[in-house]
């Protein structure tokens, strides 16, 4: 590829051909301010922080937006362009509230950081005395008109990044506004609080409730993790302060979903209200009592061997680590032979090899049968909206209430399943996206598409795919139990199908970090660790095991869903594995498919 | 609610100020209904299509009377000593400012910048027709005559 040479600074640059004069800045690691530009969304040109002096050109020219030109020769910080600058600041100071001293954001605010740089040291326009409005109708996060610069990240995330296109600008000039639909307040619009605007805002503007005033971002440390919803595995990052988990981001750096995440992978595992499970509990006389580590394991182990293999059953999680599902396998399936294994909820078929997300973006049909992504797996919806964006063709193969019908060319029941074959195979680059919820009958019209078409399961817990490979989704039955070790963990389930068949008399373990229904049945209930208290690995659906990392200290004396089942292992007699490396290595080993 | 988005379409949105135009028409003002059926024929975001009604002066998202009366402010009706008295007149007459309407819903008064009618000065405008050498007398029969249509 021949490259496009230009001089910078007086230094020579090269860049491939179509790039803007910001990116073969960034390329020579010459940084050019900028405000509205994000590399995560399209240029705009809307704040004119990165204006640079090109020679022939009259005018001073938004870096983040001019292509770049043979022989085109820059200037980044020429006097000129440092007086513009600084213009450019003062008027964007003094269009609203930009009173730094009040603001959650100082220390960490964009326009701030700038108006140091260039050495702002009062307010040269009369500041505006307009009293903008506070719109506080999201749960999760508010928005201050009053320190908006009009950038616009916020409304190019909803679109490009999330698709859901709910903010706009209304008016001009002075009176321009962000805005939700036609100008309702944000809590009533079709906003679905995924705080990809909240992430990107470069102000205080967007401020998420729960982690306002506690802290500027040097003062908190980021831990990047996998997120432990869904079967998508999105990068995040933890922030955290003094053993606390202030807020959620979505990591830019994450090859599945490249920084977005949606409501809940970013806001409601931190508001959470099921009251934890600290100490290992053992029922006594009737009645469960605190107790040690030692003793309730031992209680477990009693149990378990006591029971012939044919009566012993395990339940697991879909949202367990690879690490604890791969020594629930080999501790009771391999070690004890036990072979009633089940999994907390439905799962969906194998159809074929899995294919990738990001094939989504490359398609020109999509099928969406037996899911619901807008609920169920949000960052999967985004990705499906965004393709429609471009063209894609959506087909709903499910009910009218799926959140995906809206988006959709066409709406069949799953009875219609050859109709959207028919269609797909038709297209150049069909892409299937399926959940629990489909039909035997469809899922074998589907395998027509074969080898042209990519396949993605969409499913609920975030190690499903680990848990199947494993061989964990045996078909259970609860009634031929007469001990039963349930790893339930994180899940939010009251379990009744199960406790329903579970015998008066059957001995039940749980490894449960919340108290439910389930626990308060349980003979032994062994506290587990939360998604910010333990480190592990996460298969997602594409088959990307994912690392999730720890950036808080257990609360009580709950420990790693993996450690525990170590330690019951070891009580047992069996040695499985000691270090989390060396599990992590054997359980990836165990979930690869042959 | 809104139906689906498509924005790929890039000859769907080059529709959108002619279909806002045409809206306005039909419904006197865009309405949150004639805005979200704009954005659903041409499936276009329902906060886009409102964007646009709300940057452009031409659209309205707020009722008017029967008649808008444009009254030109423009150096030329100026100069002949027009557009402030006129402007007086008209606001005394039907007992109120600039941009209100009259209580019955008959008259929206503006101010506008050119009508293009220099030669003409005062110009004024009713809806889409234009009025040449506005005196107060003419603008009394104007209104008269207008009137005269809703008895």
């Amino acid at each position: 590829m021949a490259m496009v040479n230009l001089t910078i600074n007086g230094q020579k640059v090269s860049a491939p051909p179509g790039s803007t004069v910001l990116q073969a800045a960034q390329l020579a690691n010459i940084d050019i301010p900028t405000l509205c530009d994000h590399p995560a969304l399209a240029p705009l040109g809307a704040c004119r922080m990165c204006l640079v002096e090109i020679k022939g050109q009259r005018n001073l020219q938004p870096a983040c937006t001019f292509p770049t030109t043979e022989g085109m020769d820059v200037q980044t910080e020429s006097p000129r362009v440092v007086v513009a600058r600084k213009f450019v600041l003062d008027l964007l100071f003094a269009e609203r509230n930009h009173y730094c001293m009040y603001c959650e954001m100082t220390g960490d605010c964009e326009l701030q950081a700038l108006g140091y740089r260039y050495g702002l040291d009062h307010w040269v326009y009369p500041t505006y005395t307009k009293r903008f409005p506070v719109d506080a109708t999201r749960l999760y996060f508010l928005m201050d008109h009053n320190r908006c610069i009009l950038c616009r990240r916020c409304v190019r995330a909803c679109s490009e990044l999330v698709a859901n296109h709910t903010l706009g600008v209304r008016q001009r000039g002075a009176e321009s506004m962000i805005q939700a639909d036609m100008n309702v307040p944000f809590g009533e619009s079709t906003c679905i609080s995924c705080g990809t605007c909240l992430q990107v805002c470069p102000t205080g503007a967007l401020v998420d409730r729960r982690s306002a005033f506690m802290g500027r971002d040097i003062e908190t440390e980021h831990t990047k993790s996998t997120c432990s919803h869904c079967s998508i595995g999105c990068g995040v990052e933890m922030v955290t302060r003094s053993g606390n988990v202030l807020r959620l981001e979505g990591d830019w750096d994450a090859p599945v979903n490249a920084g977005v995440l949606c409501q809940a992978g970013r806001f409601d595992p931190l508001y959470d209200e099921r009251e934890r499970v600290t100490k290992p509990l053992v029922r006594k006389k009737g009645e469960l009592k605190e107790t040690d580590w030692d003793t309730a394991l031992q209680a477990v182990a009693k149990g378990m061997k006591g029971t012939k293999a044919q009566k012993l059953g395990v339940l697991a999680s879909t949202y367990a680590t690879n690490e604890a599902l791969y020594l629930l396998r080999k501790l009771f399936s391999q070690e004890l032979k036990v072979s009633n294994l089940g999994l907390l909820n439905k799962v969906a078929p194998v159809i074929s090899d899995q294919g990738s997300l990001a094939d989504i973006a490359e398609s020109d049909i999509i099928l969406v049968v037996g899911t619901n992504p807008v609920n169920d797996q949000p960052v999967a919806s985004f990705f499906v909206k965004r393709a429609v964006d471009k063209g894609a063709r959506l087909i709903v193969v499910d009910g009218k209430d799926n959140g995906l019908v809206p988006f959709a060319y066409m709406n069949l029941e799953m009875k219609e399943i050859n109709r959207a074959v028919e269609l797909a195979e038709r297209a150049e680059h069909p892409m299937v996206l399926y959940g629990a919820g489909i039909t035997k009958n469809a899922a074998t019209a589907l395998k027509k598409l074969g080898e042209k078409a990519s396949f993605v399961a969409l499913e609920l817990g975030v190690n499903t795919r680990a848990a199947a490979a494993l061989g964990l989704n045996n078909g259970f039955d609860a009634s031929a139990a007469q001990a039963l070790y349930i790893l339930v963990g994180e899940q939010d389930l009251d379990g009744a199908p199960v406790l329903q068949k579970v015998g008066k008399d059957a001995f039940v373990v749980v490894q449960a970090s919340f108290k439910s229904p389930l626990t308060e049945r349980a003979d032994v209930i062994l506290p587990m660790a939360i998604w910010s208290e333990r480190a592990g690995s996460l298969t997602n659906t594409e088959g990307r095991v994912q690392k999730a990392n720890k950036a808080v200290e257990p609360k009580g004396e709950a420990k790693a869903d993996w450690e525990i089942l170590s330690l019951l292992a070891a009580k047992m007699g069996k040695k499985l594995g000691a270090s989390l490396d060396d599990l992590s290595a054997l359980a990836a080993e165990a979930i690869r498919p042959a | 609610m809104q139906e689906g988005v498509q924005i790929a379409d890039p000859a769907r949105r080059s529709m959108l100020l002619t279909a806002l135009y045409i809206a306005q028409e039909q419904y006197g003002y865009l309405t949150k209904d004639a805005i979200e059926r704009v954005a659903n024929r041409l499936r276009l975001p329902v906060a886009d299509v409102y964007s646009m009604a709300s940057f452009y002066s031409l659209y309205r998202t707020e009722p008017t009377g029967r008649y808008v009366l444009q009254v030109c402010e423009g150096l030329s009706c100026h100069l002949v000593g027009g557009a402030d008295r006129l402007v007086d007149y008209l606001q005394k007459k039907l007992g109120l400012e600039v941009g209100q309407t009259t209580r019955d819903g008959l008259f929206t008064l503006e101010t506008v910048q050119c009508l293009a009618s220099c030669g003409t000065s005062p110009a004024m405008r009713v809806n889409d027709a234009l009025y040449e050498n506005m005196t107060p007398e003419r603008i009394d029969e104007l209104l008269e005559t207008l009137r005269g249509y809703h008895v």
